[in-house]
């Protein structure tokens, strides 16, 4: 008779929990130091986490068009360090992440105050057609009247933390 | 003498009654029910079904007889309505008025299936009263003890690029083809005597594979609506016109026809592309409004072109100031500083201009014009004057050699007192030559455009003209659809409905037939597989478009010729073409010898 065998979820946090035993052992300021470091590190992730979702509210907006049931304005004002900035070209119709392009880059300033962002993606373009002609004026109606194409763009964005929250401080494309 | 079959006035020429809100309900007062040709169906007298729509009314009706039944919308009180019902295999066809109002509905029931798609009908909804308007529920007849269906009726462009030949059996004759999924170009043969084709916002329901729903609303013209079910293989309708007519009389009555199968235009959208209502429904955003989120549409929305409304109207004074201050030919390309600028965004697929008229000079010796006599400076610049005058005339043209010999070449008539502009075909190797003579200070409104059609031979050094050989006016176009692509975004497909129009379609992003339009239009053979042909975009921008259509090259370059507020414009425009298939439809046009002048 056989019996076959699998490695389980289980059998590698066994394995994890065996490897971290010994840095329980260690000497009490190095646990200090460490934690340092998790709350350095938390507050890192928490602010790359915050900028994330800022980020995809951002583009939520842009690939809906839609804003904050409270309006425009403030939805511009939740999002943005001066709310006057808000404004992104309108021929942009929609922007995804670029999975074939860089790794996106979020690096939070050593003082926790400020951060720039970097996010390859591919941004869907209308140009609209002069309404020159019965033509365009008719693609116009239905809805058209644009030419549309898709470029490989980096987002580049700068953050600036205020009373707690973070918010766009300038979004351009690289 | 014996009546012609045509009308005193074309359908874009009438000037239909704006009804008000009380005459359109006195003339419904006097109405019971549809009136119809056909024995009416017995399929539901004595029956009581209720139909619940998604997002809609739910509908309880009880049908005494064959033509009068009660009906109780939502729960309501029920009310008793005078009706009409028609039946085509398993679907059955039901229309009525609710008493009192200007509501009514028109309901399409599969009795194989119990799915029902309801058409909610009113008068004075819009602008104008007598234009209907429309919803679409779709549901089910609810049956006891059953669940309910979970299929729908669904909209679909399954129908788009068919055409039919239609005779109600009250006699009404009509070519109506559907080449796009939003819009279709109906031909009224017996109404109207069938010499132009018109469009309509249509809507197209699939029931199943065989059997569809069709729509029209006359828009911009009577507003009549006219909604029927086709059964695609027997080639049978039936259905309901509702509207009123150009004597402000109610047209309401359903009706069974029969027709003939004309032929399949080709789809351009994706293969397993099915949807229908490819152009949104709701309103159009400003122009350069930032985008925004769609909005939801109103009840009986539609985009709905409606270029009567929006064009400007001009008289002969606007007309001649305008050109006064603004008079442009052949700009160059790039420059499209507004609407009625120059054409530029047509001229994205614009072959090369040619010199070979360069340091030429010739005569157009036209059969019914005088003849013009020219002399060709550079790629660019000519010299004109008619045969006897002394002074000569400087332009800007441009020429194109579509086909080895052939030349289009146009240019405006400074100081001609319609502002006339030549849009010109010579073939330098049969010695023949075609005009189209743009003019202005048309009846309807100083700014459309009017064409003259000249036919003639070519006089200069080292060519014999032909005596008697002339291009000439060919049938041969009539029934093809061919698609132009301009540019970039800007695709459409003209239909050559019939020897006297043709209509545009506009192709959406998904490449689906959208908008359309129709507008006289004729049609010259130059060569085999060329063709010379204009359209005027009367009541709408009052454009004179002119193209020499290249089936070998499949290519097509042409001059339009415009005039608007900005001033009076003539421009060169090119598109890649693709055929899109044809209908047979000339046996329609042929005039029939019958009886003799009384």
């Amino acid at each position: 008779m056989t019996t076959d065998t699998a490695s389980t979820r289980r059998d590698f946090l066994k394995g994890g929990a065996l490897l971290a035993a010994p840095l329980a052992a260690v000497a009490a300021p190095a646990v200090i130091l460490a934690e340092d470091e998790l709350k350095v590190r938390l507050a890192r992730l928490e602010n790359v986490a915050a900028i994330r979702e800022l980020h995809q509210s951002w583009l939520r907006r842009i690939n809906t068009r839609t804003d904050d049931p409270a309006g425009t304005a403030a939805a511009a004002a939740r999002m943005f360090a001066d709310a006057k900035r808000a404004a992104f070209d309108e021929g942009v119709r929609s922007i995804a992440a670029d999975h074939a392009g860089e790794p996106d880059a979020i690096e939070i300033a050593a003082d926790g105050k400020s951060a720039a962002g970097r996010f390859p993606c591919a941004v869907e373009i209308d140009t609209a057609i002069a309404q020159d002609c019965t033509l365009a004026q008719m693609a116009y109606q239905q809805g058209g009247g644009f030419v549309r194409r898709t470029e490989r763009r980096v987002l580049k964005v700068e953050y600036v933390k205020a009373s707690g929250a973070w918010a766009i401080a300038k979004i351009e494309f690289a | 003498m014996p009546g012609t079959p045509y009308p005193k006035e074309q359908m874009h020429r009438i000037a239909y009654t704006k009804l008000s809100e009380q005459q359109i309900a006195s003339k419904l007062s006097k109405v019971s029910g549809p009136t119809s040709a056909s024995p009416l169906a017995d399929a539901f007298a004595g029956k009581s079904i209720r139909i619940v729509t998604d997002n809609g009314p739910a509908l309880a009706y009880t049908f005494s007889r064959n033509n009068r039944l009660s009906v109780a919308e939502n729960g309501g009180g029920a009310v008793e309505a005078g009706y009409g019902a028609l039946t085509l295999g398993s679907v059955a066809f039901v229309s009525h008025m609710i008493p009192g109002t200007q509501r009514g509905y028109a309901v399409v029931i599969d009795q194989g299936t119990n799915l029902a798609t309801v058409f909610e009908l009113w008068f004075s909804g819009y602008q104008d009263n007598r234009e209907v308007q429309r919803e679409i529920y779709y549901g089910y007849v609810e049956q006891p003890g059953q669940e309910a269906p979970k299929g729908r009726h669904v909209t679909t462009n399954r129908v788009e690029g068919k055409g039919f030949y239609w005779k109600q059996d009250n006699g009404a004759e009509t070519l109506e083809f559907y080449p796009s999924a939003a819009y279709s170009n109906f031909v009224e043969l017996s109404r109207f005597g069938g010499e132009l084709g018109f469009c309509a916002p249509s809507d197209y329901i699939k029931i199943n594979d065989d059997f569809y729903i069709y729509t029209r609303t006359e828009c911009e013209f009577s507003g009549t609506f006219t909604a029927y079910v086709m059964d695609l293989n027997r080639v049978e309708q039936i259905g309901v016109r509702l509207g009123f007519d150009a004597d402000d009389a109610l047209e309401y009555y359903v009706f069974r026809g029969k027709g003939e199968w004309l032929g399949q235009l080709a789809q351009f959208e994706k293969f397993g592309d099915e949807k229908g209502s490819p152009v949104p429904a709701g309103p159009v955003p400003a122009a350069g409004a930032p985008a925004a989120a769609p909005a939801a549409p109103a009840k009986g929305a539609r985009r709905v072109y409606r270029p009567l409304r929006t064009m400007a109207k001009m008289s002969k004074a606007e007309v001649d100031a305008a050109c006064a201050k603004r008079t442009s030919a052949f700009a160059p390309r790039g420059i499209s500083p507004g609407a009625n600028a120059p054409a530029a965004s047509m001229a994205g697929n614009l072959g090369p201009n040619t010199g070979w008229l360069a340091g030429k000079s010739l005569t157009l010796r036209y059969d019914t014009a005088p003849a013009m006599e020219y002399r060709f400076d550079d790629a660019e610049t000519l010299h004109w004057r008619k045969e006897g005058d002394s002074e000569w005339v400087k332009a800007r043209y441009q020429a194109f050699e579509s086909m080895p010999g052939v030349i289009l070449f146009g240019h405006l008539l400074e100081g001609a007192p319609n502002h006339d502009g030549h849009s010109i075909v010579a073939d330098f190797h049969q010695g023949l030559v075609t005009c189209f003579n743009g003019y202005l200070n048309t009846p309807y409104f100083a700014n459309e455009a009017g064409v003259k059609i000249h036919f003639g031979v070519i006089e200069m050094e080292g060519l014999i003209p032909p005596k008697y050989n002339r291009h000439y006016f060919t049938d041969e176009m009539i029934g093809r659809a061919v698609s132009q692509n301009y540019a970039p975004g800007l695709t459409s497909m003209h239909l050559y409905t019939t020897p006297h129009s043709l209509s545009w379609i506009i192709f959406t992003d998904s490449d689906a037939g959208g908008l359309e339009w129709s507008g006289p239009a004729s049609y010259v053979k130059i060569r085999d597989g060329l063709y010379f042909m204009y359209w005027l975009e009367e009541a709408c921008n009052g454009t004179l478009g002119t193209i020499l259509v290249n089936l070998h090259t499949m290519r097509d370059v042409g001059i339009g010729y415009n005039c608007g507020e900005n001033g009076l414009n003539m421009n060169a425009l090119g598109a890649h073409e693709r055929l899109a298939g044809r209908f047979d439809v000339m046996r329609f046009y042929q005039v029939k010898t019958s009886g003799g002048v009384a």
